[in-house]
């Protein structure tokens, strides 16, 4: 079964395309990195899967859902953490773990206690009373990855999860969603520029470029045997351009 | 290297930004909007221009005495006040803030007055307070031409700088010296708590005068230096003693620097001390709010969100603090044979007044969220529920203001009739779902990000302040109706009745357009999330 299933999906801002007849297809149980040069529409695509936005054309299915006809039944199993994160500064991290759960369904005793749990497992414990507002960019980015899970999704969507947090909590992270996948718990549809953490993490990989889908695959197929994904991903997109001389760099400031 | 470069760089940056945002962002209704303000402001500023010229015309006749003195005090006095209110509650403070330039080489304090020049001229309210005062300067330059009008010129332009940099400093003052959160709030309330104490205090006997309070006011003068400054300069000068007016030319311009100056060492140590910072203790981490229905997170989030807004500490210190002194010193003064209906007033006052204190609320619903907003369309949440959750938050906020306030009314003047309780609770009640409706539009249709400071901004957009005085004139003028049918036919009853049954006509109005609204937000996500979510700080 697919987790994430997209046909002909577009979206047009003022007439010109971010994302181009993309058609995915994104196994459950796969972890899938979602990759491609800055504006290439990765965050597009994830906010479409979403519900952020609304496709100019194409259909899109997740977990088996028709995702214009049922919106809220998907977002009932589905976790986000979207660039620019989603979090309620007012609310302390304590708060805004549990009414997340209860955004989501959860009776308040189950929020309360799976916030608890997460707040420990994400190292955030100490940090619980605090406002959000006052977290540092890392423990807001391990605070919105506890969002995502409370409710036990099937899938999860990370857009750029490792940009702006340091190795440890990057390590945190990257071993909190290791295990996910190999408990078979969920699938996870990422996307991320730090393409050394993405290589050992996945299990599939989808290079975008121009709005358009340029390689799909499990990491294998579209990696082969002899290169790295950086390799790959380099010339797969064509962005080799050649430098600017920069003569003046050196020079020491102003004239 | 010289500074020339950078400097000319900072200016062109500095207008423009202050020309996109008087062009404003969001399109065509934005900048009518805008269009709008500036169009009120400055032919109104005209109107008052023409009064105060004649007033200054007048006055550069009079030679000495009051008929000359009284006038250049009420113009002084009058845009300075006027200005000092405007700029502390409304005005945008955002280019003061140097913490995004420190990292340049250039001189920090010409960034702050580059800053402190681009809030003068970006602000339509400046604009109306400038046209009054070139108004004064084109009377009183028919009535006596001269070289003394070189010197009234140079006053003019000093109380304006001195203005603005007092306003500048006052901002800094309540930002660095309170510095906690819940002291800042509790200072800004002290502040207008205290003024309207004085004034509302000044009446001794049972019919307080104007005279007695402008007496009262005279002693606290110099605390409104520029004005204070001007208004002696500019007596001497329409006197036809320049001579006399030199000393306090000097003494306005160097209030002014120093002013300026001082305001300008606040924001620098603040800028580099990294702003606020991560203050405040750690609250309990357990617990939370056990509310009852489908509702309660949603419920919990905006109460919570509400409760921990600056604004509305300030508010429910300021609000039924106001009205005790209302009930104190004004409310035995009115008139027992204006009738019944006319002693109402008051509380139905308070019942209006409390939906417009909290109007930021409700006509920009989603700008507090910022960031969080994109949970509404993330979790599976219905829209109608949570624009119903941020309503009944609103409107618990507005009702508790109500009901403190008038407790604290009727503490101070007494009991009001029976019927009168009734019809300020259903004037309440029954205009909430009205405001709430339509309120609900208007922050679909033009949401703005909120700063949950009370210092630098955080109002409503020109389009959504526009649409906010035509919505509560509609509906003060559908309540208004009642009120002359019960002074027509002396059936107090009548306006308690009416009102109620507007309410619930409003409250059938809510219901019906909750879910299109719910509908509209869905279509235009993209652009709410755009507008409050794409500058998380």
């Amino acid at each position: 079964m697919l987790a994430i299933e997209t046909h002909g999906l577009t979206r047009l801002f003022d007439g010109k395309p971010a994302v181009q007849d993309l058609s995915l297809a994104v196994p459950a149980g796969a972890f899938y990195g979602f990759l491609g040069p800055n504006g290439a529409g990765k965050s597009t695509t994830i906010k479409m899967l979403t519900g952020l936005l609304a496709p100019t054309s194409g259909r899109a299915a997740v977990l088996g859902t028709d995702l214009a006809r049922d919106p809220l039944a998907v977002k009932r199993q589905v976790g986000v953490v979207p660039d620019g994160l989603g979090l309620f500064e007012r609310l302390t991290g304590a708060e805004q773990l549990r009414i997340h759960g209860q955004l989501y369904g959860l009776p308040r005793a189950e929020a309360a206690r799976r916030a608890d749990e997460l707040l420990g497992a994400l190292e955030l414990a100490d940090q619980a009373g605090k406002l959000v507002g006052e977290y540092s960019h890392g423990m807001k980015k391990k605070l919105a990855l506890g969002c995502a899970l409370i409710h036990g999704p099937r899938l999860l969507f990370l857009d750029e999860p490792f940009e702006g947090i340091d190795a440890v909590a990057v390590s945190g992270i990257r071993g909190l969603l290791q295990d996910l996948v190999a408990r078979g718990a969920m699938t996870i549809f990422l996307t991320s520029h730090v393409l050394e953490v993405v290589e050992r993490l996945v299990t599939h990989v989808g290079i975008v470029r121009e709005g358009r889908l340029a390689a799909q695959g499990t990491l294998e197929e579209v990696r082969g045997a002899a290169e790295t994904l950086e390799q790959v991903f380099i010339r797969t997109v064509g962005e080799e351009r050649p430098r600017p001389g920069l003569s003046w760099l050196g020079e020491g400031g102003a004239a | 290297m010289s500074a020339g470069g950078p400097l000319r760089a900072l200016a062109e940056l500095r207008l423009r930004v202050l020309w996109r945002r008087l062009r404003g962002g969001s399109g065509v209704p934005e900048l009518v909007a805008r269009i709008a303000t500036f169009a009120f402001a400055i032919p109104a500023g005209l109107v008052f221009a023409g009064l105060t010229g004649a007033g200054a015309y007048q006055a550069a006749r009079a030679g000495p005495g009051l008929r000359s003195s009284i006038p250049v005090a009420a113009l002084y006095f009058g845009v300075w006040q006027t200005w000092m209110a405007v700029s502390l509650s409304v005005s945008d403070r955002s280019q003061l803030d140097l913490r995004r330039f420190l990292v340049y080489p250039l001189p920090p304090a010409r960034v702050y007055g580059y800053g402190l020049a681009a809030s003068v001229l970006g602000d339509p309210f400046t604009w109306f307070w400038c046209l009054l005062l070139l108004g004064a300067f084109a009377g009183a330059a028919l009535a006596r031409p001269g070289a003394w009008l070189a010197l009234l010129a140079l006053v003019s332009l000093g109380f304006v700088a001195a203005t603005a940099a007092m306003a500048a400093l006052v901002q800094e003052l309540l930002g660095r010296l309170l510095r906690g959160r819940r002291v800042r709030e509790l200072g800004i309330a002290a502040i207008y708590l205290g003024l309207a104490f004085l004034l509302l205090s000044s009446g001794g006997g049972p019919r307080p005068g104007v005279f007695q309070a402008i007496r009262t006011l005279a002693r606290f003068r110099w605390l409104a230096y520029p004005a204070a400054l001007a208004s002696e300069a500019g007596a001497a000068l329409f006197t036809g003693r320049s001579a006399a007016a030199l000393p306090w030319i000097a003494a306005l311009l160097a209030a002014g620097a120093l002013s300026g100056w001082a305001a300008y060492r606040l924001a620098l140590a603040d800028a580099r001390s990294g702003g606020e910072g991560a203050g405040g203790a750690a609250r309990a981490a357990g617990g939370g709010w056990r509310l009852p229905g489908r509702l309660a997170p949603l419920l919990e989030k905006e109460l919570k969100y509400l409760a921990r807004h600056p604004l509305v500490t300030v508010l429910a210190l300021i609000v039924p603090a106001l009205s005790a002194f209302f009930g104190w010193k004004v409310a035995p003064h009115l008139p027992a044979e204006a009738g019944e209906v006319v002693r109402l007033l008051p509380l139905v006052g308070l019942a209006m007044y409390t939906h417009l204190a909290t109007e930021v609320f409700w006509l920009n619903a989603f700008g507090g969220d910022r960031g969080g907003a994109r949970a509404w369309f993330l979790a599976p949440v219905r829209l109608e529920d949570a624009l119903a959750a941020k309503n009944a938050a609103v409107y618990a906020l507005a009702l508790a203001l109500f009901a403190a306030s008038a407790a604290a009314l009727t503490a101070a003047a007494g009991a009001p009739p029976a019927w009168a309780v009734a019809a300020a609770v259903a004037l309440h009640a029954g205009a909430a779902p009205w405001f709430l409706a339509a309120g609900n539009v208007v922050s679909v249709l033009v949401p703005r990000a909120a700063s949950t400071s009370i210092q630098r901004g955080g109002r409503l957009s020109p389009l959504t302040a526009l649409a906010g005085m035509a919505l509560v004139s509609a509906v003060s003028a559908v309540f208004a109706l009642p009120v002359l049918a019960a002074l027509r036919l002396e059936w107090p009853w009548l306006v308690a009745a009416s009102w109620a049954a507007l309410g619930a006509l409003g409250l059938w109005l809510y219901r019906l357009a909750l879910p299109r609204t719910a509908r509209l937000l869905s279509a235009r996500r993209e652009a709410l999330l755009a507008a409050v979510a794409g500058d998380d700080e």
